[in-house]
């Protein structure tokens, strides 16, 4: 006797014709760029670096956009992901207006941009922030009766990183409108 | 407080609304059927990008929308323990009722405070930016709740014990 | 331009709507039936139901011509109902379909209709005379999703269907017997059964809600989830088209989409008002919404305290409170259809929407 309880095989998965085994590569676009690698990223990193030092924000936010591994590995997009944030931290809040218009709109892929953009920000909400503070192993004592000290003041681990991204956000959306929200969950070619 | 708690339910409010772009959809896995493909995961092309926004790393809110149904988890600010033990009892005594309040999902999403489980059918009956609105309050006033029901606590535990040690005075 | 013709009929979805030519006859889905409305009068009013559908009925159409309706519904059958001295007496028509049917159109030949179905496939319906009933031939190949959405073009051969593998397809439905030969076009010159004309995706992907031949056949246009809409130009067959303009735009997807003329486009969806596109071969741009804005919402907007809207904005991100939506349609269209129009031209055009609304608007 078979040890395998035949009754609990999801067995359409077995089947290559079942809506669960849908191809998701072809929602993939054609004009796919090549994939990329994390030393290539790590290049571009270095060029914006250098852009953002030179003082020309709006340059190194447009380079980065548009040398986003939409086709590259996972470490790749990792390596992006970092320059792309520190570009918008690199960004004073009195400027965030005037870069944007300049780099997300106009007719030379301006829209692109937006989307990819956007498709940033909400990676960079999504990744686990990494200046966590192990806060979970207080002790009992110190917070047990503690008074609301500091609840409301929007201050848990990485809270300074999400402001940023928020308020690029909201920007963001006053430029391009939730169309551009949209483009990012239906858009299979992720960052 | 609302310094970065603006910028933080905007983002909601306008990635909610844009995930609630849905529409009737009969199942094309089970014949006859009409089920919420979220939850039924069945066809992957039916779900979109999930997204996450996130205030800090303590407070989250998770979209997953799909082709007719769409899913916000929220993870609600938890200081400490107490404040851990308040939000668990809080989301269970919601979820319990969870018929009276439509778009509540029974069981929260792995890694989240609660779940709503928003369909076409419940924005085919209601106006789908009083659905967000409904959401948005929900978020502040969990918060606002959480708060006061520790400051009670701690007023009543103080209370307690000096009823306690007044005797041996 | 005249304000639009409102017709509120109930609080339920209208999933589909379609006008008898002479437009006294309105048909709409509502739940699990068809119901007719009569025009007395400015207003609309019950006269019949179509009672057969066991699910929600996604899809009617009524033929110009014959008076035919055809309706189709999440039950997977689809009926011909035909006007006799009794009453409207349906024919069932053999799909042969095992999950929903999502979407009927009549071709303009009124010879065939198309069903969309959730089973990956497109039935083509054809009367065959001697066994006296509709059967169908099934499109199959390379749909790998429920049909959302089909169009016919001019010509009766061909048919464009949009589906939630993100792809939006011509194919030719020629069927031997029931078609003439059509004449070559761009889209192609031989067009046995089952032939793909064209198979387009966006670069952003997203379920295709609408699609649509302009008047002369010569170009398509679809629109899908990523809130863009895009118009293809074929330049010969089997290859690329000689254009594919794509407009993104700052809005909720658009679920519907008709043209007027040549070069404009009309499409609606989920931010609930009919918005126009113009533009040609060599680019289309959105020029803005079809609704005026100082409608009946507008006046309504109750003053506020400046504390209080302080207020709303700090603590929700809200700007403004309010129960009523500015637009006529007071949730998501989901159907815009021709209702009046000379040589391809468009005079009026009718929406339906979830919220139990038909309106007609004049251009």
């Amino acid at each position: 006797m078979s040890q395998l309880n035949y009754r609990t095989i999801n067995i359409d998965v077995l089947d290559p014709d079942a809506s669960i085994n849908f191809p998701m590569d072809t929602l993939l676009p054609a004009t796919l760029p090549a994939p990329t690698t994390s030393s290539a990223a790590a290049a571009v990193a270095g060029e914006v670096r250098q852009l953002l030092r030179g003082g020309d924000p709006a340059a190194a936010l447009r380079h980065v956009l548009d040398t986003a591994p939409l086709g590259g590995d996972e470490r790749a997009k990792e390596v992006h992901l970092a320059a792309v944030t520190e570009v918008l931290q690199g960004i004073r809040q009195a400027e965030m207006s005037r870069v944007l218009e300049g780099v997300c709109t106009g007719e030379d892929g301006g829209a692109e941009r937006a989307d990819c953009l956007m498709k940033y920000l909400y990676k960079g909400m999504a990744s686990p922030v990494s200046a966590q503070t192990p806060r979970k192993s207080v002790s009992p004592q110190s917070t047990g009766f503690s008074q609301i000290q500091g609840r409301n003041l929007g201050e848990g681990g990485g809270g300074q990183q999400m402001s940023v991204l928020l308020s690029w956000h909201e920007k963001l959306v006053e430029l391009v409108g939730t169309g551009s929200i949209v483009r990012v969950m239906t858009d299979r070619r992720t960052v | 407080m609302s310094t970065s708690l603006r910028p933080y339910l905007q983002c909601v409010r306008s990635s909610l609304s844009a995930a609630l772009a849905i529409s009737n959809f009969a199942s094309q896995t089970s014949e006859r059927h009409n089920v919420p493909e979220i939850e039924a995961a069945s066809s992957p092309e039916l779900l979109l990008n999930p997204l996450v926004i996130s205030r800090n790393s303590d407070e989250r809110t998770f979209i997953e929308p799909s082709v007719n149904s769409v899913r916000v988890s929220l993870k609600v600010k938890q200081a400490d323990e107490i404040e851990h033990i308040l939000v668990h009892k809080f989301a269970r005594f919601l979820t319990q009722r969870a018929d009276a309040f439509l778009i509540l999902r029974r069981k929260p999403v792995e890694g989240y405070d609660i779940s709503f489980l928003i369909t076409n059918f419940h924005t085919e009956a209601m106006l789908k930016h009083k659905i967000v609105d409904f959401v948005i309050e929900f978020m502040e006033e969990v918060d606002k709740e959480i708060s006061e029901m520790k400051l009670f606590l701690n007023a009543r535990a103080r209370f307690v014990a000096e009823s306690f040690l007044t005797p041996f005075d | 331009m005249a304000a639009p013709e409102i017709h509120h009929l109930f609080h339920n979805p209208i999933a589909d709507h379609s006008f008898s030519p002479d437009k006294s006859t309105l048909a709409v889905a509502r739940d699990s039936n068809v119901e007719l409305y009569q025009k007395s009068g400015a207003k609309f009013s019950l006269t019949d139901e179509l009672k057969g559908h066991e699910k929600t009925v996604t899809g009617v159409d009524i033929a110009p011509n014959s008076g035919r309706i055809v309706t189709c519904s999440q039950d997977r059958n689809a009926y011909v109902w035909e006007r006799t001295p009794s009453g409207w007496k349906p024919t069932l028509v053999l799909l042969r379909i095992n999950r929903a049917a999502t979407f009927v159109r009549w071709s303009p030949s009124e010879q065939k209709f198309a069903v969309g179905s959730g089973a990956r496939v497109i039935a083509v319906c054809y009367f065959e005379e001697e066994n006296d009933w509709w059967i169908s031939k099934h499109l199959k190949k390379p749909i790998r999703s429920t049909i959302t959405t089909l169009a016919w073009h001019p010509n009766s051969v061909l048919l464009a269907a949009g589906s939630t593998d993100s792809h939006a397809r011509v194919f030719s439905s020629f069927i031997k017997g029931v078609d003439t030969r059509p004449e070559p076009s761009a889209w192609g010159e031989r067009l046995p059964f089952n032939t793909i004309c064209g198979e387009f995706l966006n670069d952003s992907a997203g379920w295709i809600h609408g699609v649509s031949f302009s008047p002369s056949g010569n170009a398509l246009a679809f629109t899908g989830h990523d809130s863009s809409v895009t118009v293809v130009y074929p330049s010969a067959p089997e290859q690329p088209p000689r254009a594919m303009l794509n407009v993104t735009t700052r809005l909720l997807p658009f679920t519907s989409l008709i043209w007027n003329g040549e070069n404009e486009i009309i499409a609606a969806g989920h931010d609930c008002e009919p918005y126009r596109l113009r533009g040609g071969e060599s680019g289309w741009q959105l020029t803005g919404t079809i609704e005026n804005k100082t409608g009946p919402g507008a006046g309504t907007a109750r003053e506020e305290s400046a504390l209080h809207m302080f207020r709303q904005m700090d603590l929700k991100g809200q700007t403004q409170a309010d129960i009523q939506l500015k637009s006529t349609h007071q949730n998501t269209i989901s159907t815009v259809r021709v209702y009046e129009e000379t040589d391809g031209v468009l005079r009026k055009f009718s929406t339906s929407g979830v919220d139990g609304r038909v309106v007609v608007w004049t251009i």
